[in-house]
């Protein structure tokens, strides 16, 4: 942490530190502090779009609609919709499997681009491009390999002999679910590949040397000294795509629109189409603050853990 | 470092030849992985849709042809006209939006990342928790309100409301990510320039940010990509035609039976370079900026 500022110019620190944050500070107070109290606030009243009578916060004209406080009301009806329960289990199903492809393909993918070989710069400049896309050209790419008429992955398996007829990936759930799965996977692992490229680069030749000399094969290397070193890394990319993985919302809308039936309805697209597609906000946006409360925990968790992991390690 | 090289597994002509096949086919399906998908949404956007209809599928087209281009900047005429014509002026409000949000966030975002890279002050560390706390929050929560809160202000479908909405998710990183690089930056250079007679603002904008480029870049092109490839908040914010960005258009085309896969593919294409190009181009300080900025968050 860099302390600057001698003598007398010691005095004016705070003030001049506080002139350069306070622009930032309000500006996220406007955008994000102040949508979020009302989203909480919409969250307990029944908010009807339509309505422009009732209580409602009025200044300089505009007029800002608070509706009625109808309590737990919200809440009570999205806990008592089996839709929403059967949602949060895919959820979690969609989640644990996201969390662990895109972790393995991730560490995958790392181990390969740490070993040196001709044209290895490039290929970490490649690594960014999936990462790189919008995730609607990403589902809109998938789609020209994975569709019943004109997949070229169905063709490539058809020509290689493995299927003899194109596989209709989206028509049941399960199918659909786990592509959505694998879709998110190929966009969000090469992040991981990053972190995990990045940790590799910080462990020491000397651990390597010293597990050489013991006798140490590859795998032995990796795990007794690649993984221990990534331990905080590994940890931050299960947080990272745990929270992902909840808040997935546009590959659904571009591939599968939650459907069929309520397949890949996920807790955020349940959410998501409640709000927007039915306008019913207060039941939506309840739904919304469950997943906020829940990528919260998850956070609050992780940071307890890395910052004390990283305290411990010194 | 010779024999260090060694124990890391070696350098590439070093490796036995059986080594070097397994690490070369590795190499080579990775690459697929990763570039394959992206060259096939190419390969469709310059096909005919006949031509990817047809069993066995070529994976050479048999006919390569700009139509599905031409489609989009409106040259031909053909049945869906009216919808590939939004793909053009999206692109632009789409360009307008992230150019003014990246702006807003290289300002702002980087003189308060500098200021808690440098400064200790009152309630620094509950300001800083409070900025944590706001990147990790989900943006979809936000978006009933600013539903209403735009409404009632009049900022429903234009693009000063998207500028704003895109703030919401764009500072917090923003600030944390300058935060990581200006620690990178010594501080005797700023106290050398005050030595030197600099005010503190001078010593900042007149010492320290000219180089500070790698970092601008890194919080500036993440910034853009961020902006650029957003679609729930515009898909629902900006419903008007002709007021949203180019994802909602191109999801708007995806799956309507008059258009043809192939002119949607070109849209995918086209609407995907400039994030590619920035981040292909930026790839170095993109990925020193963000592990910095991830790792220590």
């Amino acid at each position: 942490m860099g302390k600057s500022g001698a003598g007398g110019l010691r005095l004016s620190e705070a003030g001049f530190a506080w002139l350069l944050v306070s622009p930032v500070l309000i500006g996220i107070a406007l955008v994000v502090a102040v949508p979020l109290v009302y989203s909480l606030w919409l969250s307990f009243t029944d908010v009807n779009l339509l309505r422009t009578t009732g209580p409602a916060l009025e200044a300089f004209g505009v007029r800002l609609p608070l509706y009625h406080w109808v309590g737990l009301k919200n809440y009570l009806q999205v806990f008592g919709d089996p839709l929403y329960w059967s949602s949060l289990w895919r959820t979690l199903y969609f989640v644990g499997a996201f969390v662990v492809e895109a972790t393995v393909a991730g560490m995958a993918m790392a181990l390969v681009l740490n070993e040196r070989f001709p044209g290895r710069p490039l290929m970490r400049s490649l690594l960014l491009i999936p990462w790189s896309l919008s995730r609607i050209v990403v589902g809109l790419l998938w789609v020209g390999l994975l569709d019943f008429e004109f997949g070229a992955l169905n063709a490539l398996l058809q020509r290689a002999g493995l299927i003899d007829a194109y596989i209709a990936f989206f028509k049941d759930g399960w199918s659909s679910l786990n592509v959505l799965v694998s879709v998110y996977m190929w966009n969000q692992a090469p992040f991981a590949t990053l972190l995990f490229l990045a940790g590799m680069q910080s462990i020491g030749e000397d651990l390597y040397a010293a597990a050489e000399v013991d006798g140490a094969g590859y795998w032995q290397r990796f795990r007794h000294v690649t993984l221990p070193s990534l331990r905080p890394i590994v940890f931050l990319v299960l947080v990272l795509c745990t929270v992902n993985g909840f808040l997935m919302l546009d590959l659904i809308y571009i591939l599968t629109m939650g459907g069929p039936g309520y397949d890949t309805t996920t807790i955020s697209w349940l959410g998501f189409q409640t709000t927007f597609k039915f306008f019913k906000f207060g039941p939506g946006t309840a739904i919304l603050y469950t997943l906020t409360g829940l990528c919260l925990l998850l956070t609050l968790i992780y940071h307890r853990l890395i910052l004390g992991g990283f305290e411990a390690e010194g | 470092m010779a024999t260090a090289r060694a124990r890391r597994g070696g350098a590439y002509w070093a490796r036995s030849g059986r080594s070097r096949v397994v690490l070369g086919t590795l190499v080579a399906l990775v690459t697929l992985w990763l570039v394959g998908p992206f060259l096939w949404l190419f390969v469709t956007s310059v096909s005919y849709q006949k031509h990817l209809m047809a069993r066995p599928l070529s994976f050479v087209p048999p006919e390569v042809t700009l139509d599905n281009y031409r489609m989009i900047m409106g040259l031909v005429r053909f049945h869906a006209e009216g919808q590939a014509a939004k793909i053009l002026p999206s692109m632009w409000n789409t360009l307008v939006v992230a150019g003014v949000v990246t702006a807003v966030n290289l300002v702002l975002g980087t003189t308060a990342g500098y200021a808690y890279a440098r400064f200790r002050f009152p309630l620094r560390t509950v300001s800083l928790l409070a900025l944590l706390f706001t990147r990790m929050l989900p943006t979809i929560v936000l978006i009933p309100a600013f539903f209403v809160i735009f409404r009632a202000l009049g900022l429903q479908n234009t693009l000063s409301g998207l500028v704003v909405a895109y703030c919401s998710f764009t500072l917090p990183f923003t600030v944390w990510i300058m935060k990581a690089y200006f620690e990178t930056v010594p501080a005797d250079l700023d106290k050398s320039a005050l030595v030197d007679g600099c005010n503190r603002l001078q010593a900042y904008y007149k010492v320290v940010l000219p180089v500070s480029g790698p970092g601008l870049v890194a919080g500036g092109a993440f910034t853009f990509m961020l902006c650029w490839n957003e679609f729930v908040v515009a898909q629902v914010l900006n419903t008007k035609p002709g007021t949203t960005t180019l994802p909602p258009v191109i999801a708007g085309m995806n799956g309507q039976i008059n258009i043809d896969y192939s002119v949607i593919a070109a849209s995918g294409f086209l609407g995907a370079l400039p994030a590619v190009l920035l981040v292909l181009i930026f790839q170095k300080y993109m990925v020193q900026g963000l592990t910095a900025g991830s790792v220590k968050g």
